[in-house]
């Protein structure tokens, strides 16, 4: 698939063109080097519909109809648009140069994210995703996908295949955790979307996606922004002939990497023997049992024996439960496109179908999606665009809150098969009472239309005009069969047996917004003013269900609905809708192109708060100055700008209308004949949006055209931050989301591009990016401190500290002589495990969040050859050890990590040993369980290797055999998360469960343009 | 320039979109502006009623443990009287009613709102405001008497419990003990002023006031008012201590019996039982015998046979009542929280405790007849002074065994509580009369979140400073 950016300079005047005939323009696209750029953009300026791209020699054939002051412009990510004038040349090339500034892309206007207005980048922070590495990524989670693309944009895996990741744009803005608080913005050209409707986007889709994350960028969208925005331009048609491009990837997922190493049958049954659990074989059918309560029986010697048989039976079991359990699977994507057009219509349709197959059985990904957009020119003053996507994607999985077959994995014993009838590790079950427990499908149906007016009636007046409708219909079948464990052993009768949750969950989003900019410039002097409405609308539907008697049916209409008591029908719902309207002004003014100045005020009223709050703002200025335009010849410093900011965005994210006044609803119970209204929860009369105040200092800086630099220094200061605070009890509510304090977020973003090798076959690139992130309290409203549980000893959040700091004792290893830890007390003195541990006791063991993230990006390309790698690195957090895998008297019949024999404590004397004493007294449990300690964390530091791709072109010659049914062909071996390198201990230092790990995938791609 | 002006406009214009009329919410400011509104309001503050009859009769001597009881490790600690399991207790017991009293303030304020159409309306809206105090009125009453000193003259000063008359966030003190038995008066005092006769019986109508107002008076030692309040009561008493009304209180069909009882849609009492083959957790206590002829024992105690160890089984007597209907796969549909048995004990007490010991007996004859038992020899010298009283207390220990109100009684009169090993065949363990333990714990959530507030007396409080 071939990259185009759909670009429009926002100043554009257009030309009065008479259709006098057609004109045809030829010529190769180069960059610096002299080296062909394949798939750059070739167009009439400001009439994209007459545009062509490049072939894989950077050749292009240009038509287009005749007319007065035509410019032909050519483009490519990551350069400066070039721009010539038309006078009658038969023959144009185009030499485009790299543009400088990596941080900030090149100053283009899409047409339906209106908001992209030109002045905004020139002082504003706007990061773009390298689209194309993006898509070389077999990986069919689009979030996922973004992961390491930009600096200071983290995405952290959460869970098996198809759990949604964690999207943050430079840390938590809130003292709230989750989602709802913390995510940005999804914008696809121009209309708001979910973040649910962003994970299912076909990649190939979309041409570009831009990062905004300061204020200066964020502005324009109001109070929706506070967590930054991602604002996704999806792919458009051309002018030119229809070019048909078919793309497949098919490979295998693999099953990753082992989370801990568990113990063989051997070693299993002699740590069985140590735990001294007659519940386990081990013991159970071993001498010391048969001494212990039969030491006077007369068969004791033949008991022995058997015992000993039996033993020997079931060391000759050595079952791999890592390789039983989980799998390779497949992956594979179908993708087809159509792109074309003429000088007054164009279209860009596509269709995909993308399966991922996960690490167990059961858990797996589809999807499907369409898209189709149109452009039309509305005389010579506009377009009108249109675009329809959808899709339809599913995930399944075996894994429940209580269910999950692959922590399995970690606790079936060696000795035990899947046909070896009752297993020791579940009593009472066999392997197929384990499996087959519990189902759950979860469907996403999408469906979105955007329609864009793009006028300028005047020159340099533009009004722009955006709406659509984002829908996302999200379902799950959840099903406990009646053939399951639990079901038969209930208590339930036959026909009552099987539980079926059904939910929906519509999320309606609706986008309005209409903008106008006057553009004028004075000799030196470039005005631009600028004024915008816009109304977002959000409608949110649950509904779900739950009821009994299915059997094995996975479906509602199987649910028995005569059934009374605790196996009723049950059913819930959720109707929330928000609507928040804006009237927003912008002004930019730059002075010779040199120095520029901007400033946005924006105010939001929501339905969210009552009418006497309603209305917020957003306000934020931001300065630009361009060194390098005072010394343009002069060469060793190909680039110098320095940008500055400073704004203030209210935030109401995760806030609803029940926090802020009394808001009554029914439950499903009913009292005698009266049904019951509900206080929802304990409201907050004095309840303010959160206030994110942001400042932005960035330089890029680039020597000899060959190494470019971009440092930015960023301070983002959350006021009246929201959390749900403890209040006493005697409130009658536990808690209330109140304004509690103050917190920051500073951090650097760095990056490098270097490009090491510029020959003529052979070019090598590097980049490198960096981002640290610090978090603080700077103040609390009541207090120095804030418990967030009446059982802590240890503040949540302390003013002047980091909050997502671990805190824990420092652990002396365990006493030889009881077999218990040891801390290290504040005074010095040491603290035994039954002695309670103080505040004063507890050191800072790390941060819960790495601060560090960043990634290496390689290219290296040989004739038509491609070669691509990215790194991925977090570093500077500590994750606490689970631990889950070593067992004591209580799980000794389930299987424990390899080497426990060894490493645990037994008797009295043994020294230096990793794991405490399995014979202890319930008063010692709080310090053994309660804290994590200086030897039960580990760092969380780690390097993955997220995609790899080689790629080959095949050249014209290559391809002429096709007579020119195939323009253009490549095959690729790519791969995602091959290996992580870490030094972490346990599991998967991303997720922090034994079994959520991000799985390699390699694939064998090929497309193929007709 | 004047478009602009027109899409500034188009834009104010939506602002008159943002009042969103929830679907299935009511928000404020008129929330509650139907009578029928006020009335689901209510019903959702009496559906809050806690339920805590099974940890309070455990707490008390009513029942002994059995074979069981280790396996449910976290009750068995509050049988022994655990610090920790009380104090895990005291904190839900706490944040429970305190929810109610929360219902109760959403709606008093918000009743001046409400539409009144005609004058059926405007009595139903005065019967909602009386009812809303009565029930508050009663939960700060349980609230006192679990968490307060009991009433002397020297703890009147002492701190009772958090009085809280508005639905906002508030740091509040306890109030003094005097000043809690007040506003407990004055809400019931409030209440009755609306006439209410008896309607539905999970409402707390006239006759709940008055049985509430009595107890309370006995409480406080006016022993002319407990009985000036709750002998009204006991008119036509006859009509209701039959046999059916006593064999229906434990079904979900009409008892004439019941004073006060919430209606309930979940299950209940389903904590005593570790499952219907092997037996329950606790079995009554052996203290507790019934006569020949008494009609309370055939549901109070439910015969069952314990294997106490495989080989032994045991014949045991389970407690009955609510245990029995969950045995026997009954919906339980009323928590009978207020009886006119009740009432009638604390008359009888009033009686004795004011030197009118015939009219007790009397009284107490009157229920005994109807109960089956023998009636008393007002002539026996037992049945005089202290002994009278004692008589009555273990009438009434019978008549409510597991219904979680002789904890109360236990704290109120005073003396020491055995603990038993398994089956009662031994004390294991004796809690004095005045031990701390007989105040439960202001909870960690309050405390901790609450400087104003005072933990009782020996309690440990969580250093964290």
């Amino acid at each position: 698939m071939l990259l185009l950016t759909t670009t429009l300079a926002i100043s554009e005047t257009y030309s009065a063109a008479q259709s006098h005939g057609k004109r045809v323009l030829a010529g190769q696209v180069r960059d610096e080097s002299g080296e062909p750029l394949p798939g750059a953009n070739v167009y009439v300026r400001g009439d994209i519909r007459n545009g062509t791209s490049t072939d894989v020699n950077g050749y292009y054939s240009l038509e287009f109809p005749d007319g007065k002051d035509i410019r032909i412009e050519a483009s490519f990510l990551g350069m400066k648009t070039s721009t010539v004038e038309y006078i009658g040349q038969a023959e144009q090339d185009f030499v485009l140069k790299a543009d400088d500034n990596m941080m900030q892309e090149a100053v283009v206007t899409g047409r339906q994210n209106i908001n992209d207005v030109d002045i905004r980048a020139r002082a504003g922070v706007i990061n773009e995703v390298d689209v194309k590495r993006m898509q070389d990524r077999p990986v069919l989670d689009m979030s996922l996908a973004l992961q390491g693309s930009v600096p200071g944009l983290v995405v952290t895996n959460r869970g098996d295949l198809g759990t949604k990741p964690e999207i943050r744009i430079r840390g938590n803005s809130s003292f709230r955790e989750g989602d709802t608080a913390n995510e940005p913005l999804y914008v696809l050209d121009g209309q708001v979307i979910s973040s649910d409707a962003f994970m299912t986007l076909n990649p190939l889709d979309i041409a570009d996606i831009k990062i905004l994350k300061d204020a200066v960028a964020c502005a324009l969208y109001g109070t929706k922004a506070a967590n930054g925005v991602l604002e996704i331009t999806s792919v458009r048609g051309t002018n030119g002939e229809t070019v048909v491009t078919y793309n497949f990837d098919g490979g295998v997922t693999m099953r990753g990497r082992r989370a801990v190493q568990m113990m063989d049958s051997a070693e299993k049954l002699e740590l069985e023997r140590l735990l001294k659990n007659p519940e386990a074989p081990g013991y159970r059918y071993s001498e010391d049992y048969y001494r212990r309560y039969y030491p006077t029986d007369p068969n004791l010697d033949q008991m022995i024996a058997e015992g000993q048989a039996i033993l020997d039976q079931l060391r000759q079991t050595n079952t791999d439960w890592f390789k039983t359990l989980l799998r390779n699977d497949f992956y594979q994507r179908h993708n087809l496109s159509v792109r074309g057009g003429n000088s007054k219509t164009s279209y860009y349709a596509s269709a995909n179908y993308s399966y991922q197959g996960g690490q167990i059985p059961g858990n797996d990904v589809s999807r499907f999606t369409g898209r189709v957009s149109l452009d039309q020119a509305v005389g010579k003053k506009g377009y009108v665009s249109l675009s329809v996507n959808g899709g339809y994607s599913k995930a399944n999985s075996p894994n429940g809150s209580t269910y999950s077959p692959s922590t399995l994995v970690y606790e079936l014993n060696p000795y035990e098969s899947t046909t070896s009838g009752e297993l020791w590790s579940y009593p009472n079950r066999t392997y197929d009472d384990l499996v087959y427990q519990y189902d759950r499908t979860s469907t996403e149906k999408r469906f979105g239309t955007t329609a864009s007016i793009n006028l300028e009636p005047l020159e340099g007046l533009r009004v722009d005009a955006v709406a659509g409708i984002d829908m996302v219909l999200s379902e799950s079948i959840e099903l406990v069969p009646s053939t399951a464990y639990e079901e038969i052993n209930s208590g339930a009768a036959e026909n009552e047996r099987g539980r079926l949750t059904k939910s929906k969950n519509t999320n309606s989003n609706i986008t309005t917004n209409v903008r106008i900019t006057y553009n004028k410039i004075i000799g030196k002097h470039d005005f631009t003013v600028g004024a915008n409405t816009d109304y977002y609308y959000d409608d949110i539907d649950n509904m779900s269900l739950t009821g009994y008697g299915v059997g094995t049916q996975k479906s509602a209409a199987a649910i028995n609905q005569s059934l009374e008591g605790s196996r009723k029908l049950s059913t819930s719902n959720m109707h929330e809708k928000t609507a928040q309207v804006g009237i927003g002004v912008l002004a930019g003014y730059t002075f010779n192109e040199a120095y520029d100045i901007f400033g946005t005020y924006k105010a939001d009223a929501s339905s969210i708060l009552p009418k006497d709050k309603r209305w917020n703002a957003a306000w934020a200025v931001g300065i630009g100055w361009d060194v390098k335009s005072y010394f343009k010849d002069w060469n060793p410093i190909s680039a110098l700008r320095f940008k500055a900011s400073y704004g203030k965005t209210a935030n109401l994210a995760g806030v609803s209308p029940s926090l802020a006044s009394a808001t009554f609803s029914y439950l499903d119970d009913s009292y005698g004949d009266t049904r019951l209204l509900e206080l929802m929860s304990l409201y907050n009369d004095s309840l303010k949006p959160e206030q994110t105040i942001s400042t932005e200092a960035s330089v890029s800086f680039g020597l000899f055209d060959v190494v470019t630099f971009d440092v930015g220094y960023y301070d983002r200061v959350t006021q009246d931050a929201l959390l749900d605070v403890p209040i006493p009890s005697s409130n009658g509510f536990s808690t209330l989301k109140r304004n509690i304090g103050v917190l920051s977020n500073s951090g650097v973003e760095a990056s490098v591009f270097a490009k090491l090798l510029n020959l003529n076959d052979l070019r090598l690139n590097l980049r490198f990016s960096i981002a640290y992130n610090r978090n603080k309290v700077i103040d609390l409203y009541d207090g120095d401190r804030l418990y967030t549980s009446e059982d802590s000893i240890i503040p949540d959040f302390e003013v002047g500290k980091s909050y997502d700091m671990l805190y824990g004792p420092i652990s002396l290893g365990l006493d030889p002589m009881t077999g218990l830890p040891v801390f290290q007390g504040a005074d010095g003195r040491e603290i035994q495990a039954n002695e309670t541990l103080t505040r004063d006791d507890m050191v800072a063991l790390g941060h819960s969040v790495p601060p560090y993230s960043g990634s290496i990006n390689l290219s290296f390309t040989w004739k038509n050859l491609e070669f691509d790698a990215d790194f991925y690195y977090v570093f500077g957090g500590v994750k606490q050890y689970a631990y889950s895998y070593v067992r004591y008297y209580d799980d000794a019949n389930k299987n424990a990590v390899k080497g426990q024999v060894s490493n645990m404590w037994f008797k009295p004397g043994d020294q230096d040993k990793m794991y405490h004493t399995p014979f202890y007294s319930s008063s010692v449990i709080e310090n053994l369980t309660a804290w994590p300690n200086s030897r039960s964390i580990g760092s969380s530091d780690y390097i993955r290797l997220s995609m790899l791709s080689l790629r080959y072109r095949f050249s014209e010659r290559q391809l002429e055999w096709s007579k020119g049914v195939i323009k253009y062909a490549n095959v690729a071996l790519q791969a995602s998360n091959l290996f992580t390198l870490t030094r972490y201990k346990e599991s998967d230092p991303e997720s922090g469960s034994l079994v959520g790990q991000q799985q390699p995938v390699v694939t064998l791609s090929l497309s193929l343009s007709f | 320039m004047k478009k602009l002006a027109i899409y500034m406009l188009v834009a104010l214009s939506f602002t008159g979109c943002l009042d969103i009329r929830l679907e299935d919410q009511y928000s404020d400011p008129d929330a509650i502006n139907t009578v029928q509104r006020a009335r689901e309001l209510l019903a959702s503050a009496y559906n809050s009623i806690p339920r805590y009859q099974v940890q309070l009769s455990v707490l008390s001597d009513d029942f002994v443990p059995t074979n069981l009881s280790s396996s449910y490790a976290d009750l068995l600690n509050l049988y022994n009287w655990q610090e920790r399991a009380i104090d895990d207790l005291s904190a839900t017991v706490w944040m429970d009613y305190y929810m109610t009293v929360a219902n109760v303030n959403a709606l008093l304020p918000r009743l001046d709102n409400v539409a009144v159409e005609d004058e059926e309306d405007a009595a139903e809206l005065e019967k909602i405001r009386s009812e809303a105090k009565t029930l508050k009125a009663m939960c700060y009453f349980d609230l006192l008497r679990l968490y307060a000193p009991v009433w002397t003259d020297e703890n009147m000063d002492k701190d009772g419990i958090i009085l809280k008359d508005r639905l906002e966030l508030q740091f509040l003190p306890r109030s003094p003990l005097s000043k809690c038995i007040s506003e407990i008066v004055t809400l019931l005092d409030d209440a009755a002023k609306v006439d209410n006769p008896a309607g539905e019986v999970y409402y707390l109508g006239n006759n709940a006031v008055a049985a509430l107002r009595a107890e309370v008076e006995l409480y406080r030692g006016n022993y002319g008012d407990a009985i000036s309040y709750g002998l009204p009561l006991l008119a036509d008493a006859e009509s209701r201590w039959t046999q059916t009304d006593y064999d229906n209180l434990w079904s979900d069909s009409n008892s004439n019996e019941r004073l006060f009882a919430p209606y309930i849609f979940d299950t209940f009492y389903t904590d005593l039982c570790y499952d219907t083959t092997n037996g329950d957790y606790y079995i009554l206590n052996d203290d507790i015998v019934f006569d020949e002829g008494d009609i309370r024992e055939a549901w109070t105690v439910y015969p069952f046979t314990m294997s106490a160890s495989s080989s032994n089984p045991r014949e045991v007597r389970s407690f009955g009542k609510y245990n029995r209907m969950y045995y026997e796969n009954t919906d339980v549909r009323y928590i009978n929280t207020i009886r006119y048995s009740g009432v009638c004990f604390i008359v009888a007490e009033a009686y004795a405790r004011d030197n009118k010991e015939a009219e007790a007996i009397a009284l107490m004859n009157r229920y005994l007849a109807a109960r089956g038992v023998d009636e008393w020899d007002a002539a026996d010298p037992d049945l005089t002074g202290d002994g009278l009283i004692e008589a009555i207390i273990a009438e009434k220990r019978k008549e409510f065994v597991g219904e979680g109100t002789r904890w109360f009684d236990l704290k109120r009169l005073g003396g020491d509580l055995d603990r038993y090993s398994n089956f009662g065949s031994s004390v294991s363990s004796t809690v004095k009369e005045g031990d701390y333990r007989w105040l439960f714990p202001i909870p960690r959530s309050e405390y901790r979140y609450n400087e104003y507030v005072n933990q009782n007396p020996d309690w440990p409080v969580i250093a964290v400073e």
